[in-house]
């Protein structure tokens, strides 16, 4: 997720102070607690989009001389639409867990089954948590928001069910040669795209 | 209370067509218990009435207890009992007619065919009864030949004051002129021909004799009177009863056998009915046990369950009841109706409105009721057994069936075991109950054999229905669930078992009456009375007319039958006189006990009788016992020589005695019946010509060739047969409903499994096949059961009958048996044809939600 | 005082030759008004556990005690009375009363307890309204949907105001919108209506709505989690516990 491009989306729209960006791109995500960007972040983003040409200081009129006001330039609207228009990727091969897993399988004095217990604790604590929140909003109004915590749910409840895959083939992965174990995190993906995509084979003889 | 009678009447309105067919068996088992019991007490009632109308208007009637006659002379005793204002004596006579006695028209029945000669003290008579003479004169002290009747008769025979009447009586046919016209006849009965006394004496034979006198008393207190009533009895002895008359009393005995049968068929009809709710109730538990289980989980103690379900069995008891009772006293109604006008003829009986008394209507409810409390009682116990953990887990429980269903088919193996070995002991009682044990045995084990049976009508139905391919289906569904086969095939099983058994009663009866019919009627001639079953109320002949008959050309031997009612310790009998020389010539006692010549022989001794075994059996007399026989000369002493009975005699409870026995106790010389064997070298049609012109003066009898009433005897029998049949498919109607009743159930339970064949492509038509083919195999299986149940259970009656005295002998009811099998597998497709149209037409999408 | 409390709660199903643990020494405590979720995979004994504690079975080993009350010293009259006035169960397939309206269903317990069935309809209403079925009260089982079955058994599993609700698969038969439905009303009754809740769960979307998680495997607790705390916590507790036991 780019902060750069939801600024760049926002200025888009209208021209905005500092502080008023960060209250908006707390409104699109859901508020408190959901998706926290400082103002630091913030400040230090708009600085080097103003530095690519991409957005302009606007002046006010009068008011309130102390404060500046952004608006995107016609190359950053240019690549604001470039953006829009590119497929979003994703990256759910790249998992710390899994990482964690395989080396607590390796690695004298670890329990794997531990790791998988505190982390499906911590997935459960998550889950609860966001569908404490998602139930809290109100639907007439929050629909948009609610949809952005169904994914988190989703997600969640797809980690927690890999869990439990993982779980319940532990012992078959630890009967495997530790090479191919140790080799296939660190690697770059494979080129054929099978062996990437999924967690690593039991091929049982 | 309140609640479960609530859930269990929503239940039942849940399944509106269930709790209909399931209700309609009680329906019918009430209908004929409650039907039957209120037109026989009518019938009874109209005879009664009939009877007590002659003697109504007096204060005492005073009879022999056997009905027989009495002395005059006992009237001045009655007269002496102080309080005694007036008596009378009277001898009152019912005279049967041929069928074409006043129109000589065989084909078309009289108006009258039954008269009560009575025989009066014109003077005497007036101080007990008034006559209120509408035409011409009451009889005279004097009168000879002359005669009163009612207007009502001498309309229905065309006669008019000063005509002539001619009736048959012992001496030859006697011509009466009317001499006086009473009123029409209001009260029902036989139409009454008043004559003097001393003349009915002469007409039938018993001079100095009477039945019947009436007294009147001098108190209209009744204390006073029961006292007069107690004097007057102490003054006679006990063998005489004051009340209401008993002449007839045999054909009331005949109507409470037709009772005691009907209520039989109604029981029989009811037990079937708690057979299908029983079996109802078990499907319905196993259907609801989720239910069950989560009213148990939320708190529904067992006890609540088991009302529910018991409450459910109550309600559907008193439906059935209910409309049962209504229904039968319609059907009583109907009958009565319909019976009415032949009754009105030829008894001269009006039939009243079925009668209901409180007990009929106490039996039937609580028949009604209990049976079907008692069929819900095991499902409901079952049901309150059902644990909670089935609401969440509905598998639980098919183990336990398993096991008891083996359990159950050693207990039956072991009942049918025992059942057999009750043959061995000859004991009817034994028998009786290894019958009844059969059945149970059969129907726990059943679920055992249902498998193997079904694979074996399987493979048949196949063939029927080749290239449907849905047989083998049809076939697994039932050993599936054998239990469940099992007790549906149970219901079909019992209904035929009682038609096989009835087969093979008839078919072994006829076998042996027609066997005892031969040797009783092999005469070469017959002169048969009116009514053969019903002897007091004919008119026999003066031993003239038997010499007569001896004496014409080529008549070999001549031989009577003469009756006298009489009681053998304290049982009512018919009792026969024979000729010991000449009876074994003409006809012959089949003897059970003792043998032909040496019984006529012994028979000559004085106070000898032979007794028929249904008497021997129900006094439990034996060969050399002696029994006391009531007479009108007191009780007498009688030697037990032989035990045999006769084709006509053979369901009634008869002694045999000398006709010089009879003469001398009952004073009776009197010939109801008459046999002749012609000599072998006769002119037979000359002989017989002879014959009739010696019997036209005699109309009472009836001239018969022996062959002649064989055959239409053995015709009866066929009419009886066909008769039997139609009573007995009616009663197998239950059976019909509850097989269709299983079925449909099982199609219920079985909606998403037939949704899924129709899902996978099995057409309508397959579907429908695989229902019938389910319900032919399931008909076959009841069938084959049934068949083997009703033939053991034939044997078994046939065989306690016989031991009993019956004159019958085992035969195998081949017709029976093609008449079973083609009724078991028309139930089979007729119980089929709703649920398969039920199932065929079902929605595959919804069938396949259906939980 | 806990609502339920089990000792060394033990099951061992024989089924022929072969002798099946489902429960093996399970002990935990459930405070008032939490709402726990019981998971695990398929024959872990969660449903096991769920009928121990309803008194729907009875244990091979050990104890449970509901409000104090010792199953194991009752007998059957007195189980089925607790558990009308003590426990409301909800199923998954709702197992309401095909023949009976949304009402009569609701006031079932209360009808088995003998109150009067105006006053017992009368409180039904009241739990039924609450769930959004005022204008349902009339309706039989098979004209509403399995949302609002679920809700009717949910009110017939709190009308006889019991302070324990077990629930077996509670949205089991019913699609995401419903579950998420169903699972916030059982958060509500024990959050508004102070009610504890124990409810078997495979779906941890469902399992989520609860305070605490107990997970079940090979039929021992293999993890207790309280979905308050954001640490791993409990973990360390249930393993503790676990050996002191002597795993």
């Amino acid at each position: 997720m780019s902060v750069r491009n939801a600024l760049l989306g926002l200025l888009a729209q209208r021209p905005f102070y500092g502080y008023e960006l960060l209250a908006a791109l707390d409104g699109i995500v859901g508020g408190h607690n959901a998706w926290t960007v400082n103002s630091g972040q913030i400040y230090a983003t708009l600085e080097r989009l103003e530095k690519s040409g991409l957005i302009e200081e606007q002046p006010v009129n009068g008011t309130a001389p102390d404060k500046t006001t952004y608006t995107a330039t016609a190359a950053g609207r240019q690549e604001l639409t470039e953006w829009l228009s590119a497929p979003v990727q994703t990256d759910l091969q790249h998992d710390e867990f899994y990482i964690k897993l395989m080396l607590a399988l390796s690695l004298e004095g670890s329990d794997p089954y531990r790791l998988i217990q505190i982390q499906r604790a911590s997935l459960y604590q998550e889950l609860h948590a966001v569908t404490t929140q998602r139930d809290d909003l109100e639907i007439p109004t929050n629909l948009a928001q609610k949809l952005l915590f169904d994914k988190a749910v989703m997600h969640l409840e797809a980690d927690l069910r890999w869990l439990e895959m993982i779980e319940a083939r532990l012992d078959d992965v630890k009967r495997q040669p530790v090479q191919q174990v140790e080799m296939r995190p660190r690697g770059r993906p494979p080129k054929s795209a099978r062996g990437a995509k999924s967690p690593p084979q039991t091929d049982k003889p | 209370m309140n609640f479960q009678l609530t859930l269990a009447l929503r239940y039942l309105n849940g399944r509106k067509l269930r709790a209909l067919l399931t209700t309609l068996a009680i329906v019918f088992g009430v209908l004929v218990v409650f039907g039957m019991n209120t037109i026989i007490p009518a019938m009874m009632r109209s005879f009664q009435a009939n009877v007590l109308a002659a003697s109504g208007q007096v204060d005492a009637t005073i009879t022999l207890k056997t009905g027989d006659v009495f002395p005059v002379a006992e009237l001045a005793r009655v007269a002496s009992v102080q309080g005694v204002r007036a008596t009378t004596g009277l001898l009152d006579r019912t005279v049967n007619l041929q069928p074409n006695y006043f129109d000589h028209d065989l084909a078309a029945l009289d108006s009258v065919s039954a008269l009560s000669v009575v025989g009066l003290n014109p003077n005497e008579v007036r101080n007990v009864h008034s006559y209120n003479i509408i035409a011409g004169r009451f009889l005279e002290e004097n009168d000879t030949n002359a005669a009163v009747i009612s207007q009502s008769l001498a309309d229905s025979i065309g006669l008019n004051l000063g005509s002539t009447l001619t009736l048959p009586t012992a001496i030859g046919e006697q011509s009466l002129k009317i001499v006086g016209i009473l009123p029409a006849r209001a009260v029902p009965g036989n139409e009454e021909v008043f004559v003097t006394l001393s003349q009915t004496q002469n007409m039938f034979g018993m001079p100095d004799k009477i039945n019947t006198i009436e007294a009147n008393y001098d108190s209209l207190d009744e204390t006073r009177r029961a006292e007069i009533q107690s004097s007057i009895q102490s003054t006679l002895g006990s063998e005489y009863q004051i009340g209401a008359l008993t002449s007839n009393s045999e054909l009331l005995t005949s109507l409470q056998l037709g009772q005691a049968m009907f209520n039989v068929l109604g029981v029989m009809g009811l037990l079937m009915g708690g057979f299908i709710i029983f079996n109802t109730f078990r499907t319905v538990v196993a259907e609801r046990r989720r239910d069950i289980g989560m009213l148990r989980a939320l708190g529904a103690s067992r006890k609540s369950i088991f009302y529910i379900i018991l409450s459910e069995g109550l309600m559907q008891g008193i439906m059935g009841t209910a409309l049962g009772m209504v229904v039968g006293y319609g059907f009583s109604v109907l009958v009565l109706k319909l019976m009415g006008p032949a009754m009105q003829k030829f008894l001269n009986v009006r039939m009243g409105m079925p009668e209901v008394s409180l007990p009929i209507v106490l039996v039937s409810v609580g028949l009604g009721v209990g049976i079907t409390l008692l069929a819900g009682l095991i499902p409901a116990m079952s049901a309150s057994r059902v644990t909670p953990l089935e609401a969440l887990r509905p598998a639980v429980g098919k183990l336990n069936f398993r096991r008891l269903a083996g359990l159950g088919f050693w207990m039956g193996a072991a009942m049918i075991a025992l059942a057999v070995s009750t043959l061995l002991t000859r004991d009817a009682g034994l028998i009786g109950m290894g019958g009844m044990l059969f059945i149970i045995g059969l129907i726990l084990v059943a679920p055992a054999l249902v498998s193997p049976i079904a694979a074996l009508f399987g493979g048949l139905a196949s063939l029927i229905f080749a290239r449907q391919g849905t047989v083998h289906l049809a076939q697994g569904n039932l050993s599936r669930q054998p239990a469940r086969a099992a007790v549906t095939a149970s219901a079909t099983m019992i209904g035929l078992a009682i038609l096989v058994t009835a087969a093979s009663i008839i078919t072994s009866a006829s076998v042996g009456f027609e066997r005892v019919l031969r040797k009783s009627l092999g005469s070469d001639y017959l002169l048969i009375p009116p009514s053969v079953a019903v002897w007091g109320t004919n008119v026999g002949s003066n031993p003239d007319f038997a010499r007569e008959l001896r004496a014409l050309d080529g008549v070999a031997v001549v031989s009577s039958l003469r009756f006298a009612p009489a009681q053998v310790n304290d049982l009512p009998i018919s009792l026969m006189g024979i000729d010991p020389d000449t009876y074994g010539q003409v006809s012959g006692l089949t003897f059970a006990e003792g043998d032909e010549v040496a019984a006529y022989a012994a028979l000559k001794t004085p106070h000898s009788i032979i007794i028929s075994p249904v008497l021997a059996t129900s006094i439990g007399a034996k060969v050399g016992d002696e029994v006391s026989m009531l007479t009108p000369n007191g009780v007498k002493a009688y030697n037990v020589i032989a035990i045999g009975g006769d084709y006509l005699n053979a369901k009634i409870a008869t002694g045999y005695v000398s006709q010089a026995d009879i003469a001398a106790d009952f004073g009776r010389t009197e010939d109801v019946l008459l046999q002749l064997n012609l000599t072998p070298t006769t002119d037979r049609a000359a002989a017989e010509s002879a014959i009739k012109a010696v019997v036209s003066r005699y109309p009472q009898y009836r001239l018969i060739s022996g062959q002649g009433y064989i055959d239409e005897n053995m015709q009866l029998f066929d009419v009886a047969f066909a008769a039997m049949y139609a009573v007995l498919i009616f009663l197998a109607v239950p059976s019909l409903i509850a097989m269709l009743n299983t079925l449909v159930i099982g199609v219920i339970e079985r909606t998403r499994e037939i949704g899924m064949l129709r899902a996978v492509g099995a057409t309508r038509k397959q579907v429908r096949t695989m229902i019938v083919a389910e319900a032919i195999i399931l008909a076959a299986i009841g069938t084959a059961f049934g068949l083997l149940a009703g033939l053991f259970l034939g044997y078994t009656t046939v065989e306690t009958l016989h031991l009993s005295g019956f004159p019958m002998e085992y035969a195998f009811p081949a017709s029976g048996v093609l008449v079973t099998i083609a009724a078991g597998l028309l139930f089979g497709i007729l119980a089929a044809i709703i649920p398969a149209r039920q199932a065929a037409r079902q929605d595959v999408v919804q069938a396949l939600h259906y939980e | 005082m806990s609502v339920i409390s089990t000792e060394n709660l033990t099951k061992i199903y024989n089924s022929g030759t072969t002798a099946v643990t489902a429960l093996d020494h399970v002990n935990f405590q459930v405070q008032p008004e939490e709402f726990v979720a019981v998971m695990g995979p398929s024959g872990c004994g969660k449903s096991t556990l769920l009928h121990l504690i309803g008194g729907l079975d009875h244990p091979t080993e050990g104890q449970v005690h509901i409000n104090g009350n010792l199953l194991t010293d009752l007998d059957d009259d007195s189980l089925t009375e607790l558990r009308r006035r003590q426990i409301g169960f909800i199923f998954q397939f709702y197992n309401l009363i095909p023949v009976l309206s949304a009402v009569e269903n609701a006031a079932l317990p209360l009808l088995l307890d003998g109150m009067k069935p105006i006053e017992a309809h009368d409180r039904a209403i009241e739990w039924l309204s609450r769930f959004d079925l005022a204008d349902r009260l009339q309706n039989r089982p098979d004209q509403l949907s399995g949302g609002q079955q679920q809700r009717v058994a949910i009110a017939r599993a709190l009308v006889a105001e019991p302070s324990l609700i077990l629930a077996d698969e509670p949205t089991g038969n019913l699609d995401t919108r419903a579950s998420d439905e169903i699972a916030g009303l059982l958060r509500q009754v024990t959050k508004e209506w102070g009610r504890t809740v124990v409810m078997v769960t495979h779906d941890p979307r469902i399992a989520a709505y609860a305070d605490r998680i107990l997970f079940l495997k090979d039929g021992r607790i293999v993890d207790d989690t309280l979905l308050e705390t954001k640490d791993g916590s409990s973990y360390d507790a249930v393993t503790a516990k676990l050996k002191e036991i002597g795993d």
